[in-house]
């Protein structure tokens, strides 16, 4: 229950115009830490919030948080905590990365705290899979904050933190969500694009994961550059459909959160949904993946609810329906890649119509000729 | 409107906008007085040529010459000056012949003059039932406590889906009949030149809004006097689908015009610290087993795209003989027009519980007035963010016309045959199955009987999850009943049959009109439970 009594009015803007320099993320694994690591390093009081009591005392005593990051020093800047309403009232923007299955219960215990004016990000990238919603639906749902935005590119938690510059998307509705995260996160090694997509960035982040899965096992199964580079670009052609039936915006593919982000994850060993692939490739069982690797790999949850809505409404996705096959209905990887190498062979734009031979048109004579040439080839 | 808020409010339009003009000239890429003038002046000047017969065309023709003779050597004085007079024509244009005695009266006398002009419509069932009472044939159900209080709490803007134009001559005396006070709302200048509407529309308190006028400016007025009253607190009445739904459909493309004077309002409610800054969405639905201008309406949707006509002025609405038919079909069987209040929200979309706070979608209160703090904490204006919250809303209204659309037996007998056609002719394209109503060889009553029980029962299990409504008839589901009803209803007002039996088949009649009815179904799923197994018939 939000009431006047409990919330701070925000505070004024200084003499100097700069506004209150807090921050807090939510969720405390290796992404969520790298972010509130660069928001120290700005300059920002951060604080971290978790649930572990444990990492939260190795954060604050050790300043590090080895599950996750190894021995990578976090910024002094931060602060981990376990108290989520202080970690709520402690800042105007929220970054919210906890894995997507916790999503929906985190968000609904903030939503007992925040108020309309703050701003929430999500820069986690998956996908409910009840009703397939997406990490910014569920914001939208569980609270009453509108100002409302999503962060997804090319980042993988270890490189960030280890100062290798690069860039990500930061998409909303809002103009202001896009200037406030660009304003506090960006900095000399890392560099803010904003999208008013945020559809087409969320669903790209999302469904990424299954390709890199798919990388994984061709690098598992001792494939390089060809396979990887044919992978990645069809995968975005199946992102693409995908997406496109949800309203996004084709370009947003081609953008960092597309294909900036599927280059990393399908290519880089330090994805987790990458090593899923490859550990399958060399023989693993699921199960024992998944648990040994002791974080969330959100590929594999993400490809189950991608295939089933694939299927119900007939989007060709091959690649993200040979990953499912490997993973949950048995197929090894030799037969899943013979079976899509094998496919009849078919165009590369399957959406153009001018270049499809439709078999009825609207000139008889077409149509007749078209038939023709059916019986004559079958 | 009592007089005194009437000036208060033509002043306070005229001041906000010649101060936009003049903070809007010095910024970069703003327009200049003089070009802005000279913008307005065009637009003017191109209306009147198109329009050859607009009303007030030899006023406007000397005001724009007066306005071009007096531009080429104006300074800067002059050239406020002449905004000023420019503004100041198009708030009165907007006014039109407000009169706030004949208002008072009217708002009184009107409702209970409204069954006595039905009633000397027909004058059969003045001598068959005596006097009628309205609320037989308008039956009103949803939230309307909450509507109530939303009108005791704050201003409210009632956005209806837009199916006829009685719709605001039916909300008008639903609005008196919850005993509520009337509500201003903005209607086309066409509908002043109704010859049977005219009378309302001058009486209910309707503003005018000129379709035909496009400078950029005379929007603005417009938008400003609507923001204006709601700050006043005068509630309105606004469509949001902008025209009547040519097609039957449930508006799902908003115009989002009023909602975001509501916003603005609110805003500007806060920063003037108003003690009732609040105003309140409540979205409501007009269903009408048979609908006035139904013919007129779905043959202007069929034609192709881009000869459609935006303002039509020579419907079934315009014709005096029509609607007394029209009404002695309405009066003359039960249960005809149904007026359904939804959940009442705030200007963001969201609900608000019983007390009129907001609450988020699990229920806890959200204090709104922080979504529109600036970074210092104080209420503000911010364009894009208001855009999108405008949007939302309209998103939020738009789920809401979904939800409490009423489905009648007319729509659902429509839809279950019209479906059934389609699947049975699947390689039919929408034109030619409208042009042939397929191959003419019609269902057996028993099937068809089967299809709308079906239908029925999806409608049903889709009213228990809160997706849409239905009239009780279509909720008990009895097909034959439902047959029999929407077969009267057609034959009550339409000159064509929509449906024909025929021994123990049923056929197509006017396909315009069954896709009209249909069409008001779509978008709920019900397609697979109308067509049944036409669709294996067909591919056999």
């Amino acid at each position: 229950m939000t009431t006047a009594t409990e919330t701070p009015t925000p505070t004024p803007n200084d003499a100097s115009g700069d506004p209150r320099r807090t921050a807090s993320v939510i969720g405390g694994g290796s992404w969520g830490t790298a972010l509130a690591h660069i928001l120290g390093t700005h300059g920002y009081e951060t604080l971290l919030w978790m649930r572990n009591e444990d990492t939260v005392l190795e954060v604050n005593t050790q300043r590090t948080n080895r599950r996750y990051l190894g021995d990578a020093a976090i910024d002094p800047g931060v602060e981990a905590t376990t108290d989520l309403r202080r970690a709520a009232l402690h800042a105007e923007l929220l970054l919210i990365v906890v894995p997507s299955k916790a999503f929906r219960e985190v968000a609904f215990e903030l939503g007992n705290y925040v108020t309309g004016d703050q701003i929430l990000v999500s820069a986690t990238k998956g996908l409910q899979e009840d009703g397939m919603k997406r990490m910014s639906e569920i914001l939208r749902e569980e609270t009453c904050c509108r100002k409302i935005g999503a962060l997804s590119g090319p980042n993988l938690a270890k490189e960030v933190l280890n100062g290798h510059p690069t860039s990500t998307v930061v998409a909303s509705a809002f103009e202001e969500v896009i200037a406030k995260s660009e304003r506090m996160l960006s900095g000399p090694r890392f560099r803010l694009y904003g999208n008013f997509d945020i559809v087409g960035v969320e669903l790209a982040g999302a469904l990424k994961n299954i390709y890199a899965i798919a990388g994984g096992v061709a690098a598992g199964l001792g494939f390089a550059a060809n396979t990887q580079s044919a992978l990645i670009t069809r995968g975005l052609a199946e992102m693409g459909r995908f997406g496109t039936r949800f309203g996004a915006d084709p370009s947003t593919f081609q953008g960092l959160a597309g294909v900036g982000d599927m280059i990393a994850t399908c290519t880089s060993t330090l994805s987790r949904n990458h090593t899923v692939g490859r550990l399958l490739a060399e023989g693993g069982n699921l199960d024992d993946i998944v648990a040994s690797l002791g974080m969330v790999a959100e590929g594999v949850d993400t490809t189950r609810v991608v295939h089933q809505f694939a299927r119900r409404e007939r989007i060709y996705m091959p690649i993200a329906e040979a990953v499912h096959r490997m993973l949950f209905e048995g197929a090894t990887p030799e037969s899943a890649l013979t079976t899509l190498m094998e496919r009849a062979s078919r165009y590369e734009d399957l959406d153009s119509l001018i270049h499809r031979g439709a078999t009825v048109s609207e000139s008889v004579v077409d149509t007749a000729r078209a038939a023709a040439v059916s019986r004559r080839t079958d | 409107m009592r007089n005194e808020i009437r000036d208060a409010v033509v002043t306070e339009v005229q001041s906000r906008i010649l101060e936009a003009c003049l903070h809007q000239a010095v910024v970069p890429g703003g327009m200049p007085l003089d070009v802005l003038v000279n913008d307005t002046l065009y637009h003017e000047k191109k209306r009147l040529e198109i329009y050859t017969s607009a009303p007030d065309r030899d006023a406007d023709l000397a005001f724009w010459g007066q306005v071009k003779h007096r531009l080429g050597t104006a300074g800067e004085a002059d050239l406020r000056r002449l905004l000023q007079e420019i503004v100041g024509r198009f708030v009165q244009e907007v006014l039109g012949n407000f009169r706030d005695s004949v208002y008072r009266l009217s708002t009184t006398v009107l409702p209970r003059t409204l069954p006595v002009l039905l009633n000397a419509m027909s004058p059969q069932r003045l001598l068959s039932k005596g006097m009628p009472d309205l609320s037989d044939t308008i039956r009103i159900e949803g939230d309307v406590e909450g509507l109530r209080r939303a009108e005791r709490l704050g201003t409210v803007i009632l956005t209806p889906t837009h199916v006829s134009n009685l719709d605001s001559v039916v909300i008008g005396w639903a609005l008196y009949a919850m005993g509520l006070k009337p509500f201003t709302f903005g209607a086309g200048l066409n509908l002043f030149a109704n010859p049977v509407l005219s009378f309302f529309m001058r009486n209910l308190g309707a503003y005018r809004v000129d379709r035909t006028k496009t400078a950029p400016l005379y929007k603005d007025v417009l938008k400003e006097y609507a923001t204006v009253t709601l700050e006043m607190g005068q509630s309105q009445l606004f469509f949001p689908g902008g025209t009547r739904a040519r097609s039957g459909f449930i508006e799902q493309r908003l115009k989002l015009g009023l909602l975001s004077s509501g916003v603005h309002a609110y805003i500007n409610n806060l920063i003037r610290g108003r003690a009732r800054p609040r105003v309140f969405v409540v979205p409501c639905t007009t269903s009408y087993e048979v609908v006035l201008e139904a013919e007129t309406l779905v043959e202007d949707h069929l034609k192709l795209v881009g000869k459609s006509r935006y303002i039509i002025t020579d419907d079934e609405s315009f014709q005096p003989k029509q609607i007394l038919r029209f009404f002695r079909s309405v009066l003359a069987m039960d249960g005809r027009i149904v007026l359904r209040v939804a959940d009442t929200l705030d200007v963001f979309g969201n609900r608000v519980d019983e007390e009129g706070e907001s609450i988020d979608s699990r229920g806890r209160r959200v204090d709104i007035s922080r979504y529109v703090l600036d970074d210092t904490g104080r209420p503000a204006h911010i364009p894009q963010r208001d855009r999108v919250y405008v949007r939302e809303a309209g998103a939020a209204v738009s789920r809401a016309f979904r939800e409490h659309n009423v489905v009648l037996a007319t729509n659902l007998v429509a839809f279950a045959l019209f479906e059934f056609l389609k699947a049975r002719h699947p390689t039919m394209d929408l034109y030619r199955l409208l042009r042939t109503g397929g191959d003419g060889t019609g269902i057996e009553m028993g099937v068809f009987a089967e299809r709308v029980r079906a239908v029925a029962v999806a409608v049903r299990e889709q009213t228990e999850a809160g997706q849409v409504h239905a009239t009780d008839t279509v909720l008990e589901g009895n097909p034959a009943r439902l047959i029999g009803s929407a077969l009267r209803h057609y034959g009550s007002y339409h000159r064509n049959p929509v449906i024909v039996r025929r021994g123990d088949r049923v056929f197509a009649g006017d396909m315009n009109l069954l896709y009209y009815y249909h069409n008001r179904l779509t978008g709920y799923g019900l397609e697979s439970a109308a067509a049944g197994e036409a669709r294996e018939v067909a591919s056999r």
